[in-house]
């Protein structure tokens, strides 16, 4: 649950995407909007050209205009136009020269219009030069040249070529102008859209951080709240095994003892009987004859049989306590184990039991399958199943049921049938150690329900019994669906 | 033991699930002069049936004078169920019930007292102990008064 990614590495990438895609916009914008300003400046420039080109040809005409009005009226007052003229075309070319100095087109044709013009210029003076000196013959001869008509055709041509260039440069820097808008607002739009993308991203994964903080905390304080029931559980069950291992020492030191008072008792009576022997046949003492007949027939021979029996019993004690202890350390394998088939199986190894007894074994149709220690389970319900075999009550067909329910995280399988039953006083003691219930009319130690409770436990589930005297009796076994993987040796 | 009123002889029931132990007790309460009847039962269920009889009910003893010898751990059932139906009986609740076991747990001590025990005595350990406490207890016998059942 070590949670660092509070703020996760993803959103901050992704948030510094969405830095970069504005920076890219307001780079491209402030590239774009220099670029434009360029233009429009050239735009602004082209338009000037074009006005004081249209300017130079009118001031030309005036001017012409002017000289032949003079040359035939001979009125001074003809020559206005044209002394204005020689002024303003004077500063126009100056004008035209300073605007298109940086043009490498431009240039040339406004070199060529300042000869052209010169010229123009030239052949006016000239001609009002001669008539002011009286020489109108003169003056009209030079008229008659065409020198000037040519000269004025000239300068036109020159004139609307610049007019036609500075009218392309528009056009085309218009058309630059709205391109350069179209991709500004383009760039915008795609770059906004970028940004909002990203910024929906890195929220999106901030808000999943959030939500799984949230969660990891809500889980811890689940956890704490559920602490102390846990504790509280395991601590039942700590005292319960506990309880379990005192009673168990306690049954195994009195089940132990008791024939070890046999083995001590009648090794001392081996003792009398020895002594009536000696006191008869080393003494031979004629008074004891009778005791020592007694201890050659009845007293060695019981003590010699008694201390064999509890021998016996103690080795079968022990290796009951040992099967115990061993199957308690066992290493429980946990597997897929299909209750169905492990009911079949021993269905199947116990049909001789079933057939002579005249016993109907039913097995519940969809008997789960579990994830359990499957030798274990097996020797539970081994175990059961040939109890419920043993005790059958006399003179009845034996019916044993096995059915299994739902729980949760848990499944508790039944094994009922209608036997003997056990007394309401002896439904605890069936399961404690070579303890045994009801008329001892079959062989048994009293291990098996001991074995089998030690087991189910051990498995992570429990089994109770309930059961009616001469009615029946039913074993309710739960088991965990899967084993859990604390699971001590409480056993 | 004397014989009780109508001259018969008290009759000592032996509930004892080791076959060892019971001839060992009988053993010894015969060393002590003791020579009543002994009846020897190994488990509770066929105890239990004698005393109350073919109908349960215990009637079967009445007049004659019973003298219970009780171990507590039996294969079939506790010998603590044995002495609460003989107490609650109306016509064993008088023979006298001698608790002889193992257990020395007080509470089990007690429990037994309650129910109506007349004697409880923990068998020893030691053979010698055990040996002497039964030749102990059938001197005791030998000076006890033992009631006619009803």
């Amino acid at each position: 649950m070590a949670n660092r990614s509070e703020f996760p590495l993803g959103a901050i990438l992704l948030m510094a995407a969405g830095v970069l895609a504005l920076l890219v916009i307001i780079g491209t914008s402030i590239w774009l909007a220099n670029a434009s300003a360029l233009l429009t400046a050239e735009v602004t420039d082209a338009r000037r050209t074009r006005t004081t080109a249209s300017e130079v040809l009118e001031t030309l005409l005036n001017a012409e205009t002017s000289q032949r009005g003079y040359l035939l009226s001979d009125s001074p007052r003809y020559l206005r136009p044209y002394n204005e003229a020689v002024q303003t075309i004077t500063r126009d070319l100056a004008a035209l020269d300073l605007l298109e100095r940086g043009n490498p087109v431009a240039r040339p044709l406004i070199v060529q219009l300042g000869k052209v013009v010169e010229a123009k210029m030239a052949e006016l003076r000239q001609t009002i030069a001669l008539a002011q000196a009286g020489k109108r013959d003169e003056a009209l001869a030079v008229v008659r040249t065409d020198q000037g008509i040519n000269s004025m055709d000239a300068a036109r041509g020159v004139l609307q070529q610049i007019i036609g260039n500075a009218e392309q440069t528009v056009n085309a820097d218009m058309a630059q102008l709205g391109a350069n808008t179209s991709l500004l607002r383009l760039v915008t739009v795609v770059g906004g859209v970028v940004v909002v993308l990203f910024g929906i991203a890195a929220m999106w994964i901030v808000f999943g951080a959030i939500r799984q903080s949230t969660e990891a905390r809500e889980q811890v304080q689940e956890l704490n709240l559920t602490l102390e029931d846990r504790v509280l559980r395991r601590t039942a069950a700590l005292t319960r095994a506990n309880d379990e291992i005192q009673r168990f020492a306690y049954i195994v030191s009195h089940d132990l003892r008791a024939p070890l008072v046999n083995i001590m008792g009648f090794t001392s009576e081996l003792e009398v009987g020895t002594k009536s022997l000696n006191s008869f046949f080393q003494d031979g003492d004629e008074a004891a004859r009778g005791p020592a007949r007694d201890a050659a027939l009845e007293i060695v021979p019981e003590a010699v049989k008694f201390i064999r029996s509890s021998t016996g019993k103690m080795d079968r004690l022990i290796n009951a306590i040992l099967k115990l202890s061993r199957e308690g350390r066992r290493e429980l394998a946990p597997e897929k184990v299909d209750l169905n088939g492990v009911f079949e199986t021993l269905a199947a190894s116990l049909q001789h039991q079933i057939a002579e007894t005249q016993t109907t074994l039913k097995l519940s149709e969809n008997l789960p399958t579990i994830v359990s220690d499957r030798l274990a389970v097996e020797q539970v319900f081994g175990n059961l199943l040939d109890n419920a075999l043993k005790y059958l009550q006399p003179g009845r067909p034996g019916d044993i049921l096995v059915a299994s329910e739902n729980a949760r995280g848990a499944v508790i399988v039944t094994v009922k049938d209608n036997g003997r039953g056990i007394a309401q006083n002896d439904l605890e003691r069936v399961f404690e150690l070579f303890r045994r219930a009801g008329r001892q009319d079959r062989p048994g130690e009293g291990i098996g329900l001991a074995h089998v409770r030690a087991m189910v436990r051990r498995l992570g589930g429990d089994i109770t019994v309930m059961s009616e005297l001469g009615v029946g009796s039913q074993f309710r076994v739960i088991l965990p669906r899967t084993l859990p993987s604390d699971t001590g040796n409480t056993a | 033991m004397s014989p009780n009123s109508v001259g018969l002889p008290v009759v000592i029931v032996m509930v004892e699930d080791d076959e060892g132990h019971a001839t060992l007790i009988e053993r010894n309460i015969r060393r002590a002069g003791v020579n009543n009847q002994i009846v020897p039962f190994r488990n509770g269920t066929d105890a239990l049936d004698f005393l109350m009889g073919e109908d349960g009910t215990g009637r079967d003893h009445a007049g004659s004078s019973l003298l219970v010898l009780l171990d507590l751990n039996l294969p079939d059932m506790t010998g603590v169920d044995i002495l609460t139906k003989i107490k609650g009986n109306t016509h064993l609740k008088r023979s006298p019930v001698v608790v002889l076991t193992t257990t020395d747990d007080q509470r089990e001590i007690q429990r037994c007292y309650d129910l109506g025990a007349n004697v409880y005595i923990t068998k020893p350990v030691d053979y010698e102990g055990f040996a002497n406490a039964i030749r102990q207890l059938g001197l005791f016998f030998s000076v006890m008064q033992v009631p006619t059942t009803e």
